[in-house]
């Protein structure tokens, strides 16, 4: 829930004020393609994240002596 | 086999095109797509989906059965014919998101088998009654692992956007839609967004951030040639997305604010004595005539429809300009299962042939191969509500069909005395005499029956 809260909130302070009038006509997809490549990115990004936090967590818990925690709350 | 006439709307695709000798339907499969089109058949993904109910069915024939056009096809395909092609500025609200909904259905299964869709068109969905069908067979390619969505902008402009103005805005997008068939661009519906709007990601991700990327890649020179070619999405990604607009689709409900003739049936001047007289009167007519397609003009909730069909009608596309009623009419046709396909129509202003060439869509006149019509509580709101003189009203209604049912409401009518109540009665013809000349001048008059005694007029004609 909070990572949804996080990642409404960046995307809406990106974009909701923007506003650039462009009425020239280049090509009709290349905001989609833009969009679709930026969600991959955040997609990747988001593995490595968990790939990564799962690791801290794992080394973390054998620095404490502990079983890492179920992570999969999301 | 009867003459064979290419589709003049199917030239967009050069894998293929669609060929009709006005009973058969056919589709040449050529290079460039007859490898895409035998992976996909061959794959068993064709099949399934037409098991699935999601994609027309099709059988292969041989060649030289179209002749001269056959020569340079790798395949020819059969389909059966869809009694009545619609375009989506006809759609009600929930016919179009159910078009959508079963476009990302076909997609996600498409994906699910390796394999995905060329482009999102709407042209590409149509109805069998109240069921969606996809009917391209030319759409399905090899999923290339990591590649964006290339329909992405499409669906959204057809399918996703006009559904947003439908549902949060409650503006229908029929009339734009017919004026832009590419859609309604991010860029255009954008503006019109409210803050409250800006907070669902779907719109914020696929409207306001789409149409903000393309402002700059415009502004900034940024083609999309070679530079995103690059681009990826993993394929978790791209399900993810077509989950997310699914799920945001299923939830678009039109506002069902009160609509003029959104509860007619239960709201009319005349009683269930007249309404049960009517019903037969219209029963008569379909018993004899067995229409394979009937039209019915002013369908409202669709209980004329109905009727016709329990009485032998094969398949009835109704017309209202009404969206409530349309809305109704739908429901019904789906829990009762009925061939009854309700859709958009402003009869003084119906769809024009138009796209490439003017003939890319076909206006509603050339797509009009009814067998019979019904016409009830309709021709007062054409020729007095838009001032078409009668005669030329019943020419365009006759035009229609080579036999119907018409009605004919009398001046003194309560819905008529509605009409006139703000506007001067400019209208001298329009009389019960003037109406049965002018059928009679087009045809005959096989029946007919007042509902009460000086009151509503039903004519049963047949073309000459």
């Amino acid at each position: 829930m909070h990572t949804r809260t996080a990642r409404l909130t960046s995307i809406f302070l990106i974009f909701a004020t923007m506003e650039a009038p462009a009425f020239a006509y280049l090509d009709g997809a290349t905001g989609s393609i833009i969009l679709q490549a930026a969600i991959g990115l955040f997609a990747s990004w988001a593995v490595y994240y968990r790939a990564f936090r799962e690791r801290a967590r794992g080394f973390f818990a054998r620095i404490g002596g502990k079983a890492p925690a179920n992570t999969d709350g999301q | 086999m009867s003459a064979l006439a290419c589709d003049p709307g199917s030239f967009r695709d050069p894998g293929g095109r669609v060929y009709s000798d006005g009973a058969r339907i056919f589709r040449t499969v050529n290079q460039p797509n007859a490898e895409a089109y035998q992976t996909a058949r061959d794959s068993g993904l064709l099949a399934r989906l037409a098991e699935r109910d999601l994609l027309l069915g099709s059988e292969e024939r041989d060649r030289k059965l179209i002749g001269a056009a056959g020569k340079s096809a790798v395949h020819l395909l059969e389909h059966p014919r869809i009694p009545f092609i619609s375009y989506p500025y006809e759609w009600s609200a929930s016919l179009l998101r159910k078009a959508a909904l079963h476009h990302l259905d076909t997609q996600l299964e498409a994906l699910e088998r390796g394999f995905t869709l060329s482009d999102a068109t709407a042209f590409n969905v149509q109805f069998v009654g109240p069921k969606p069908v996809f009917i391209d067979h030319l759409s399905f390619r090899p999923y290339r692992d990591g590649e964006i969505w290339a329909g992405h902008r499409q669906f959204c402009m057809q399918f996703l956007n006009p559904l947003i103005l439908w549902s949060r805005l409650g503006i229908a997008p029929n009339h734009w839609y017919r004026g832009s068939q590419e859609g309604i661009a991010p860029e255009d519906l954008t503006p019109m967004m409210r803050l409250k709007d800006r907070f669902s990601l779907t719109i914020l991700t696929h409207v306001i951030a789409q149409a903000a990327l393309q402002r700059r890649s415009v502004r900034s020179g940024t083609v999309a040639a070679g530079k995103h070619r690059t681009a990826r999405l993993p394929k978790a990604s791209f399900e993810g997305m077509l989950h997310g607009l699914k799920s945001f689709i299923a939830g678009t409900a039109p506002k069902r604010e009160a609509t003029v003739w959104g509860d007619y049936a239960g709201n009319n001047s005349y009683g269930g004595t007249e309404a049960e007289a009517k019903r037969a009167f219209v029963q008569d007519m379909a018993a004899a005539v067995k229409p394979a397609l009937m039209f019915d003009l002013g369908c409202n909730s669709g209980d004329y429809s109905i009727a016709a069909l329990d009485a032998g009608a094969g398949y009835v596309v109704g017309f209202d300009f009404d969206f409530g009623a349309l809305e109704t009419a739908l429901e019904r046709a789906e829990q009762g299962k009925h061939n009854f396909l309700p859709l958009w129509l402003d009869a003084a202003n119906p769809s024009p042939s138009q796209g490439w060439g003017q003939a890319e869509r076909k206006g509603l006149k050339e797509r009009s191969s009814a067998d019979a019509l019904v016409a009830l509580a309709f021709i007062h709101h054409i020729a007095i509500g838009r001032n078409v003189p009668l005669d030329m009203v019943v020419d365009w209604i006759m035009a229609m069909a080579p036999q119907g049912v018409i009605e004919f409401p009398p001046k003194s009518d309560p819905m008529v005395q509605c009409l006139l109540s703000q506007r001067e009665d400019i209208f001298p013809d329009y009389t019960e005499e003037a109406f049965r000349a002018a059928v009679k001048r087009r045809g005959r008059i096989v029946a007919e029956k007042h509902l009460t005694p000086g009151g509503r007029l039903l004519v049963r004609y047949e073309r000459s």
